[in-house]
C-alpha cells in the first residue's frame, strides 16, 4: 500500500484563481479525488483538481518540497 | 542543511521572513516546530477517537451528523498536520501508526472519557476554544509558510465546532433539571482541565524557542487569558459555576481553586480542598497518560495492519 502525495488546488467560485490549498496521501488517482474532495471540505469549491507531486515541474527553484520530489522520483 | 545560522534565522523571521522549506530551517527551527506539529497532530487525532466514542450519546440523527462531521474535520486536521511533518522529514505512519499510546503529545484532557452528551458539548465549548485559541496565535504569527496556509482551514471549521459547543451548552443550560445538572459537572472537570492544557506559568516555563523562531506570538499565560476572556463571560451567561473571576485590580481573570491541583480520573474530580501541588507532580500525572488513552490509540490503530496485510497478499 505505497501512497504518494498529490497537491491539491481549488478556486472557490467562478472568476477566482486556482490556488494550492493543500496536500493528501493517496494510492492512485482515483483515491486521491476522494480523499482531497473529503478532507478539504471547508468550501463548496467551483473547482478542484489533484496532481501527483512529482509530475510538478519546478521552474525558477531547485530547493523545497516540488523539487525534492521531482529529483526523489527520477533518480530512484 | 540551513543557509543561515540560527542567530541569523532568529533575527529574519523576528523581521517577519517566512521559512518555506526545509533548506531554509536551522536544525534548531526544525526540532521546534516538529515538537509543535507533533502536539497538535496528535491532539487532532485523539480528539476523533475521544469524540467517536461520545457521538453515540446524540440524541437525534441529525445531531448525529453534526457531531461526526466535527471528528471528520478533526482526522482532516491531523492528516494535514502529520503532512507537514512528513515535509519536514518525519514519517506519518510511524508517527500515527509506530507509537505506543503513552508517546503520543495530546494534552492529557484527550485522555478522558467522554460520558454523556453535556460532555461531549462542553468538549466543543471548552477544548476546541483551547484549539482554536492556540491555533489561531499560531495562524496570525506563524513564520512557517505552509501551516499558515494549512491553518486557513482548520481555523475556519474549528470555529464552527465552537459555536456547536456553545449553542448546545445553552440549550441544556435553558433546559434546566437534569440537562442542567450534567452541564454543570461536566464544567466541573473539564474547565480546570482546559486551565491545565495551556502548560507551565510563564515564570517557570523553560526557554523552548517557540518565541524566538516566531512559530506562535503569545505565551502559555496570555493564551491562558485568551481563552478565559471568552469562556468566563459565556458560564456567567449560562449561569453556570466557573472557578475564575476578572479581576479588575490586576487587570486579568484569576483562578478561584489552587493551580495547578491534583486530578481523580477515576471521579473525574479536582482536589481542589488538597491545594496546590508541584508542576513536576502535573507531568507526573500526564506521563502516567488518562483512563482512555490506551483505548484510543488502539481504536486507531487497530485495522492497519489486517489491511495491509491483505492487500499485500494480493498483490503478491
Amino acid at each position: 500500500m505505497l501512497d504518494k502525495v498529490y497537491d491539491v488546488f481549488a478556486r472557490k467560485d467562478r472568476g477566482d484563481q486556482l490556488v494550492h490549498i493543500g496536500y493528501v496521501d493517496a494510492m492512485d488517482d482515483e483515491t486521491a479525488k476522494v480523499h482531497a474532495w473529503t478532507t478539504y471540505d471547508e468550501e463548496r469549491w467551483f473547482e478542484m483538481c489533484v496532481v501527483e507531486r512529482t509530475a510538478i515541474v519546478p521552474v525558477n527553484r531547485d530547493d523545497g518540497p516540488f523539487a525534492k520530489a521531482r529529483r526523489a522520483a527520477h533518480h530512484d | 542543511m540551513s543557509r543561515f545560522t540560527d542567530d541569523e534565522l532568529k533575527q529574519k523571521v523576528q523581521d517577519g521572513y517566512m521559512v518555506e522549506s526545509l533548506e531554509d530551517m536551522t536544525e534548531g527551527y526544525r526540532k521546534a516546530l516538529r515538537v509543535q506539529l507533533t502536539v497538535q497532530a496528535d491532539t487532532e487525532l485523539m480528539s476523533a477517537p475521544s469524540y467517536w466514542m461520545a457521538a453515540r450519546h446524540a440524541p437525534s440523527t441529525n445531531t448525529q451528523v453534526s457531531a461526526h462531521a466535527i471528528i471528520q474535520d478533526e482526522l482532516a486536521h491531523a492528516n494535514i498536520a502529520y503532512r507537514l511533518l512528513e515535509d519536514i522529514g518525519e514519517s506519518k505512519e510511524q508517527l500515527v501508526y509506530g507509537r505506543q499510546p503513552h508517546e503520543f503529545k495530546h494534552p492529557y484532557g484527550f485522555d478522558q472519557p467522554l460520558d454523556n452528551w453535556a460532555e461531549l458539548v462542553v468538549a466543543n465549548g471548552f477544548f476546541d476554544r483551547a484549539g482554536i485559541t492556540l491555533l489561531s496565535d499560531v495562524h496570525q504569527n506563524t513564520s512557517y509558510a505552509p501551516l499558515k496556509r494549512a491553518l486557513v482551514k482548520i481555523d475556519m471549521e474549528e470555529t464552527f465546532h465552537l459555536r456547536h459547543g456553545e449553542v448546545w451548552m445553552r440549550r441544556l443550560a435553558k433546559a434546566g433539571g437534569e440537562a442542567r445538572e450534567l452541564l454543570q459537572r461536566a464544567v466541573d472537570w473539564m474547565f480546570p482541565m482546559t486551565i491545565e492544557w495551556f502548560g507551565l506559568p510563564d515564570d517557570l516555563k523553560r526557554h523552548s524557542g517557540q518565541l524566538d523562531y516566531r512559530l506562535k506570538g503569545l505565551t502559555n499565560d496570555q493564551l491562558r487569558q485568551v481563552w478565559m476572556a471568552s469562556t468566563v463571560p459565556l458560564c456567567e451567561e449560562l449561569g453556570l459555576d466557573a472557578p475564575a473571576h476578572w479581576n479588575a485590580d490586576k487587570e486579568e481573570y484569576v483562578l478561584d481553586y489552587p493551580f495547578p491541583c491534583q486530578y481523580d480520573a477515576v471521579d473525574k474530580h479536582w482536589a481542589f480542598d488538597e491545594g496546590e501541588i508541584s508542576w513536576d507532580a502535573v507531568f507526573e500525572r500526564w506521563k502516567g497518560r488518562g483512563p482512555m488513552n490506551e483505548i484510543y490509540v488502539e481504536s486507531v490503530q487497530r485495522s492497519r495492519g489486517d489491511v495491509t496485510r491483505w492487500l499485500d497478499g494480493k498483490a503478491a
